[in-house]
């Protein structure tokens, strides 16, 4: 999927101005709450008209101001996946999933709803109407909703802001899984980097109406490091793990990781702050926290006033944060080898 | 309690002309009250200005006005009675007063069932293939049967009791036009007439209660219906 | 201090004074009701009584002699009443409101159809093929009594049903057939030969009705007020029956 974006737009006194070029499957838009993502995606959706500009996606004009051209919403077969999930409360589940479908014509139907049904697992909900759902499945069905209308881009507008954290980390998979399935590129908007780590691959940045910048959901979380309270959120995919004495011990790189609160079976998602790392030069032996672990420092980057210290254990990384004096202190640099120290208690079960 | 024939045609006759005045009124009233709540041009004031100005207009004036345009020398009438089309003095015209009085009541009920629909819904139906007018009649037009059956039956208890501009424009002719409230003022023009207005006036009032007890229960079935 | 109360005395003396003359004005003035089709005779009358008897004034109330009949009933202030119809004259004498041993026939007239349509209407059977027929109502209106009447004898009420327009008072059905909102209206010959427009298309045949009479009477109020007397024995006199028969009314 190829977006050609050149859009100007006035709203009172907010003006956004965005001009860029990215290709890809999975794309993410971040930006604080009026940072003007919101009326990025209405403008790229043709909810909401540019002042001036173009607007291609994969070589098909979609506006020009120049050459006349604004192609309407239903025109444009961009689906939204709302913040609120937006699901039509007259119609039940089978009527709200099939709602784009319908209006889909029959050369562009590639999807088979039942196939949709199952990976969403919305079998048991479909006779049901919409108003006693809970989030979770309403976001299901208004993700089945959109895809199901076969678009040619999916548009997820922060759509699991709206939810709590176990049920957001639940979603996530579905909508991971579906885009793959089907071969659906999206737009991804949130203000979380979390998101933006586990689902793009690409993120553009907004501020103020203008785009800031393109990056990794990696080099995002490492600028925002020491903006963010959380500093940088190591991302850890753990499976199967082995109880000892009340402990989840999760194998990890060429050793184990020891969590307090894991899941018996399967696999879990955690995250652990950056700042939950701590670093010493030489292996203390004797230490409270059930984690020790040998690393090699592979890089360093600047953040804020911080130092970001990317630490690889086999073929695991992880990236700590310390202060630029502490550093210097430990003598910190590229192929030195550090022991991290991490409690058990600091891995933080998402999912 | 006693009601002549011409009592009971008058009943009749008020029913019909209820009942004509609001399924004509439904699709322009809806029509205008989609145009206010969902579109913005120049011009909208006036046009807010002009829908609500029946509700403060006296009857008579508006009954008035509609005689002026309809009648022999208004240019509306004259177009009438080239197609051959009575107008004035029939029950069409009491059916046109009621439904020009009760206008501002059904746009005003159907633009608030209207506003209460997240603007976002909308936005999703186009987003997902749907033109504006299809969006149109699946989705603004089911949500707003709410604020469409209230305002019917607003509509509806407002006919059953014009006077002023019926009888202008209509005239009091039993049988064709002579609906209940005019009845109601022949029998008051004449001393003797006393019991027999109070009959129908318990009509009336029967006939205004069943309205407003069938409108809150379809109001609530509704309701129901959609929580399922 | 002073200088406000004696503003205040000022107040209360003009005011005095202004009532004083006020009351003789109020002590003089008459209230009429008096049938429809008697507006312009009764208005002549009055302004010619009142330029020779200069403390009289009047107050003048027009309208279907049904209406009337109930207002006075109802308490409306009149010193004298002028029916269309015996029926509503009688209607206040068994109630006991009018001084029913002075009653007196004012005046006589003739029903008739008259209208602006074009098509042929030479008697009662040539109303079938009209659209559009106003009379008065014949709850409270003489002349549509005697128009209903007529109808009835005439066989013709069922099949005039949906074209009758009420009117309140014959004047209105007058104007009906002036506007031409009617083809035709029931009035009477001096409501007719007032009309611009419409024109007499028949006189209703004498044995279809009863004839149109005009009871007049003092109310119990009247009865009493010296001036109300007065102008009774006149409207009986010469000059007022000059002017009856100049409006078209028979006055035997």
């Amino acid at each position: 999927m190829k977006l050609n974006i050149n859009l100007e737009k006035k709203l009172g006194s907010f003006s956004l101005q965005v001009k860029t070029s990215v290709s890809g499957e999975r794309i993410g838009i971040f930006g604080a709450s009026g940072s003007g993502k919101s009326t990025l995606v209405h403008l790229i959706a043709g909810l909401m008209q540019p002042d001036a500009g173009e607007l291609y996606l994969d070589d098909t004009c979609l506006y020009s101001r120049r050459k006349g051209i604004n192609l309407t919403p239903e025109q444009r077969r961009i689906a939204i996946v709302f913040q609120q999930a937006m699901l039509f409360p007259h119609l039940g589940v089978k009527a709200n999933l099939l709602y784009g479908y319908k209006r889909c014509k029959p050369q562009h139907r590639k999807i088979d709803p039942e196939a949709l049904i199952e990976i969403l697992n919305l079998r048991h909900l479909l006779l049901r109407g919409v108003s006693n759902l809970s989030g979770g499945e309403k976001q299901r069905v208004a993700l089945g909703r959109a895809v199901l209308a076969n678009p040619r881009l999916l548009i997820m507008d922060e759509p699991l802001s709206a939810l709590d954290d176990s049920l957001r980390y639940q979603i996530i998979p579905y909508l991971r899984s579906v885009s793959e399935e089907f071969g659906i590129p999206y737009l991804f908007i949130s203000h979380s980097i979390t998101e933006m780590q586990l689902m793009t691959d690409q993120v553009l940045v907004i501020e103020n109406g203008n785009l800031s910048g393109v990056s990794t959901p990696d080099e995002l979380a490492r600028t925002n490091m020491s903006q963010n309270p959380k500093g940088y959120l190591n991302l850890l995919r753990l499976t199967d793990p082995v109880m000892l004495e009340g402990l989840f011990h999760y194998p990890w790189g060429t050793g184990t990781l020891i969590v307090s609160y894991g899941k018996e079976e399967g696999e879990s998602l955690f995250e652990l702050s950056s700042r939950d790392i701590i670093l010493f030069k030489k292996n203390p032996e004797a230490i409270s926290a059930r984690n020790l672990i040998e690393c090699r420092v592979a890089e360093i980057f600047d953040s804020g006033g911080r130092k970001g210290v990317v630490l690889e254990a086999g073929n695991q990384k992880l990236v700590a944060e310390i202060v630029r004096t502490a550093a210097e202190e430990l003598e910190i640099s590229p192929g030195a080898t550090v022991f991290a120290a991490v409690k058990a208690t600091s891995f933080r079960r998402l999912g | 309690m006693n009601l002549s024939p011409q009592d009971i045609t008058a009943i009749g006759l008020s029913m019909k002309i209820a009942i004509s005045a609001t399924l004509l009124s439904l699709p322009f009233g809806f029509a205008t009250a989609w145009i206010m709540v969902f579109r913005n041009f120049r011009g909208k004031l006036l046009l807010e200005v002009l829908v609500n100005l029946p509700l403060t207009l006296p009857p008579v004036v508006i009954g008035y006005f509609l005689l002026l345009l309809f009648g022999r020398h208004g240019w509306g009438g004259a177009a009438l009675r080239a197609a051959g089309v009575e107008f004035i003095f029939t029950w069409k015209a009491a059916v046109v007063a009621s439904a020009t009085v009760g206008f501002p009541l059904l746009v005003r009920s159907i633009r608030l069932g209207m506003e209460s629909i997240d603007r976002q819904l909308l936005q999703a139906s186009r987003s997902l293939g749907a033109t504006w007018y299809d969006t149109l009649a699946t989705v603004v037009l089911p949500l707003s049967f709410r604020g469409m059956i209230a305002g019917s039956s607003l509509m509806f208890a407002r006919s059953l009791g014009e006077f002023g501009a019926t009888i202008i424009v209509a005239g009091n002719i039993p049988g064709l036009t002579q609906t209940i409230p005019l009845a109601i003022y022949d029998y008051a023009s004449s001393p003797t007439g006393t019991s027999m207005a109070l009959a129908l006036c318990a009509v009336s009032v029967t006939l205004s209660i069943v309205i407003l007890l069938l409108h809150e229960v379809i109001g609530r079935k509704l309701e129901n219906g959609r929580g399922a | 201090m002073k200088n406000a109360q004696k503003s205040m005395q000022r107040i209360i003396v003009a005011l005095f004074a202004f009532m004083m003359t006020a009351l003789p004005a109020m002590a003089g003035q008459l209230n009429i009701s008096a049938a429809a089709s008697l507006k312009e005779s009764i208005n002549e009358m009055t302004e010619k009584y009142a330029a020779t008897h200069p403390g009289t004034t009047f107050a003048k109330n027009f309208g279907a002699s049904g209406a009337l009949a109930g207002q006075i009933e109802n308490g409306a202030p009149a010193d004298l009443f002028i029916s269309a119809s015996t029926e509503w004259m009688d209607y206040l004498g068994k109630k006991n409101l009018i001084d029913a041993a002075g009653q007196k026939n004012f005046a006589y007239n003739l029903l008739v159809f008259a209208g602006t349509t074009s098509k042929t209407v030479k008697g009662m059977n040539d109303l079938t093929r009209l659209d559009k027929i106003a009379i008065g109502s014949p709850k409270s209106v003489p002349a549509g009594e005697y128009a209903m009447e007529a109808m009835k004898k005439s066989g013709l009420d069922q099949k005039l049903t949906g074209k009758l327009v009420m009117g309140k008072d014959v004047r209105e059905c007058l104007t009906y057939a002036e506007m031409g909102e009617v083809e035709g209206s029931f009035v009477y010959r001096t409501d007719a030969l007032q009309a611009k427009k419409a024109k007499i298309l028949f006189t209703v045949p004498a044995d279809l009705y009863s004839r149109v009479t005009y009871p007049m009477a003092l109310t119990t109020t009247g009865a009493k007020n010296d001036d109300a007397k007065a102008f009774f024995t006149w409207l009986q006199g010469g000059e007022a029956k000059n002017i009856l028969k100049k409006y078209g009314f028979e006055l035997k």
